[in-house]
């Protein structure tokens, strides 16, 4: 069976048309929210840290800020991208096209990554400012892009299968992915926290994905790098294979 | 000759528990107009979203053209336009992209599509409202996009989930010139309504539902052989009161 290239593309202009109405939301948000990070943990508070692994401690921020802002993005697109579609019914537009399951997937993942590739672009022009953007790595940094995007992206997919309601689309965010990526080590090395709370950071995936980031731009880690390969990959791949399964049975889709 | 829609011992248990369809079987020939009637709840647009994807049928089979809806639903889908009952678009897009993306869906080239579009939207009187986002047009309005969002890939087998409902005269009769001009031209129309002149001035064939259950099947002239015509027959298959059947046949 041959891809649906032209439906497949249709998802993502339309989507992109979407985002076009809410410029604030989409792009000046998060944006905004990394500037004040930048500025206030990485120059003012960062202004009386000494160096980290030879860099400057906005540097060593640098990367745990884009990698916070990437899940954000991701999680939020496919969330309210799903959700909004099954609240308008407007997703039986796509249910009655012939698009295969995997293409519905793969159309919503696309604009994910595409979302999280320009926030990371965008945030990494305000640290150009600051003058804190090193690039040691740039296979390694679209790595950490895309496959963390997809990771939180198939995540959001889930959560709006699933959810009933506008609030229950935070439970995740508010309980999971914020506690988890602020204690995943944006701020502060492993070294810095004491000997029996460091089991907390290595068995936090948040950590790994901003190692990763923080190892692609600046060529600093704290973690070997095929267990953070091999955890991405397989969470990737994880809530992938979950992702098609429900679109397979219609859970929340075709009930 | 394949038919256009075959169903078969269709059943639709929703999650709740409710019975949505309790036994449908039906076949619709290639180039049938068919009325598919049925009072509000009795099935007719669960029967209608089992075989065009937006509802899994619970049991049953369901072919398009002699093609699986579930095993290969995409080729059955490439076979189908429909106009549900409900608005389901986005509000905020315009009439436009709302056509524009059903074509695209549907694989439709960037210059097929716009050749297409541009017909259509002539065709709907919808010229002065093209780019007028959905939420904005008046219900007819609002009701002639859809319509033209389901000819958009122009499909052999066209499904109208009463889409005549609370349109104006104008827009109604209009409508019904066209599809019968479509139906002459070969495509297989299967249309839903509450409305009995509609289903008897533009159908060959009509079923009717009841209670998930196919209760009245035949050519149209077997309803206006009975006195009441259609109406009595309607109003008796339905299990409506005896006075309706008889304030029918007057």
């Amino acid at each position: 069976m041959t891809v649906n290239w032209i439906g497949l593309w249709t998802m993502i202009r339309r989507e992109i048309q979407r985002l076009m109405r809410v410029p604030i939301q989409a792009v000046v948000a998060p944006l905004i929210s990394a500037l004040l990070f930048i500025f206030i943990f990485g120059f003012v508070v960062g202004g009386r840290i000494s160096s980290i692994g030879g860099y400057r401690y906005l540097e060593f921020v640098l990367p745990g800020v884009v990698m916070m802002n990437i899940v954000n993005a991701s999680f939020l697109q496919s969330t309210s991208q799903v959700y909004f579609q099954r609240f308008q019914k407007s997703i039986e537009e796509i249910l009655v096209s012939p698009l295969s399951y995997v293409e519905m997937i793969m159309g919503t993942i696309s604009i994910v990554i595409l979302r999280s590739v320009f926030t990371a672009i965008g945030i990494m022009f305000i640290g150009m400012a600051f003058g804190a953007v090193h690039m040691h790595s740039v296979p390694e940094f679209l790595f950490w892009v895309i496959f963390v995007s997809m990771i939180f992206g198939f995540l959001g997919i889930i959560v709006a299968l699933w959810a009933k309601t506008f609030e229950q689309l935070n439970v995740l965010v508010v309980f999971f992915i914020t506690p988890l990526s602020m204690v995943g080590g944006v701020f502060n090395t492993v070294a810095m926290l004491p000997p029996w709370l460091r089991w907390l950071a290595f068995g936090n995936p948040f950590f790994y994905f901003i190692n990763g980031l923080r190892h692609a731009m600046l060529g600093f880690s704290e973690a070997p790098a095929l267990i953070g390969v091999a955890l991405t990959l397989g969470l990737a791949a994880l809530f992938g294979v979950i992702v098609w399964r429900l679109y397979a049975i219609g859970w929340g889709l075709r009930e | 000759m394949t038919p256009a829609l075959e169903i078969s011992h269709l059943r639709k248990v929703y999650k709740s528990g409710t019975v949505a369809v309790e036994d449908v079987s039906l076949t619709i020939h290639p180039g049938d107009f068919f009325g598919f009637l049925g009072p509000n709840g009795a099935g007719k647009s669960t029967t209608i979203h089992c075989v065009t994807g937006i509802t899994n049928p619970t049991s049953g089979t369901i072919r398009i053209f002699g093609v699986d809806a579930v095993g290969d639903y995409r080729n059955a889908r490439r076979l189908v336009g429909l106009s549900p009952q409900e608005f389901n678009v986005d509000p905020f897009a315009n009439a436009r992209n709302i056509v524009d993306w059903m074509g695209g869906y549907f694989g439709m080239r960037a210059a097929e599509r716009r050749k297409r579009i541009d017909m259509l939207i002539q065709r709907f009187d919808l010229v002065q409202h093209a780019n007028k986002p959905f939420r904005e047009l008046s219900g007819g309005l609002k009701r002639r996009v859809i319509l033209a969002r389901a000819m958009v890939n122009d499909p052999k087998l066209l499904i109208l989930d009463e889409p005549t409902a609370g349109v104006d005269v104008e827009l109604r009769m209009d409508l019904w010139r066209y599809l019968q001009e479509l139906n002459r031209d070969g495509t297989t129309i299967l249309l839903t309504s509450h409305y009995l002149e509609e289903v008897e001035r533009l159908c060959r064939n009509i079923a009717i539902v009841n209670k998930g259950r196919i209760v009245r099947n035949g050519p149209k002239e077997e309803f206006f052989t009975e006195p009441g015509g259609l109406e009595r027959a309607y109003l008796a298959a339905t299990g409506r009161s005896a006075e309706h059947a008889v304030v029918a046949a007057r």
